[in-house]
């Protein structure tokens, strides 16, 4: 799933991409790409209401959580700004970025931003649908 | 006219966990002053100081983002689900 979001950023690039991957309490199930309407897209993201609302939807529908929000940074390094800090609105999902600094070696780190405490967790790197990243 | 009221998981702590809520109003401005009766501190956490919706909070009536229907003075229809969904949004340092 790590490499699904890295292509996401890679897309998106200047621009920054977000997202939700969503899942039963820790496992990380389905991608959701949503569209950045930042009207700053190279240094902001905010994700489409709409799109955010369909997310949940679909969550919903699966008794799912956003387990992990994501978004890419593409010319700083892989670590909450601290706009993201400020706008860490879901303290239950691991935070995810990806740094585009070096477009050919992409980092991918995860957080929990948690009252403006950012602590760093984990990467299981593997992709195999059992709630790896 | 009675709603139920989706509580995201940051604004749970005003409800005592709960995940949604019943209000009544008819309009969307009236149902958040309910919430705060019932919930303190909710509307401090919905709405900016100037009374509008605060920047990062999204309210959706059904599927609708009121901030396109009328946005606090969106008229409320008894059955109506309104849903409360903080921004995903950040973004990089400057500098």
């Amino acid at each position: 799933m790590a490499a699904q979001l890295i292509e996401h950023a890679q897309s998106e690039y200047p621009k920054e991409a977000c997202g939700i991957i969503g899942g039963p309490p820790g496992e990380a199930s389905k991608v959701y790409r949503l569209t950045n309407v930042d009207p700053d897209p190279v240094m902001r993201y905010n994700a489409d209401p709409k799109e955010l609302k369909s997310a949940f939807d679909d969550m919903d529908d699966h008794d799912w959580d956003p387990v992990v929000i994501y978004h890419s940074h593409t010319h700083s390094p892989a670590f909450p700004s601290p706009t993201d800090v400020e706008r860490a609105f879901y303290p239950d999902a691991s935070y995810v970025l990806v740094s585009l600094m070096d477009r050919q070696k992409p980092d991918l780190r995860a957080f929990r931003i948690i009252e403006g405490r950012i602590t760093e967790m984990d990467v299981v790197a593997g992709g195999d649908g059992q709630g790896r990243l | 006219m009675a709603v139920e009221v989706r509580i995201p998981t940051i604004l749970r702590k005003h409800t005592g966990g709960a995940r949604a809520v019943e209000a009544k109003g008819a309009t969307v401005r009236e149902v958040i002053e309910q919430l705060e009766s019932n919930h303190p501190g909710l509307r401090a956490a919905i709405l900016a100081d100037g009374g509008e919706i605060h920047r990062f909070i999204n309210i959706y009536l059904n599927d609708e983002d009121v901030r396109f229907s009328g946005a606090l003075e969106t008229p409320v229809e008894d059955g109506d689900v309104m849903s409360i969904l903080p921004a995903v949004a950040g973004g990089a340092a400057r500098g």
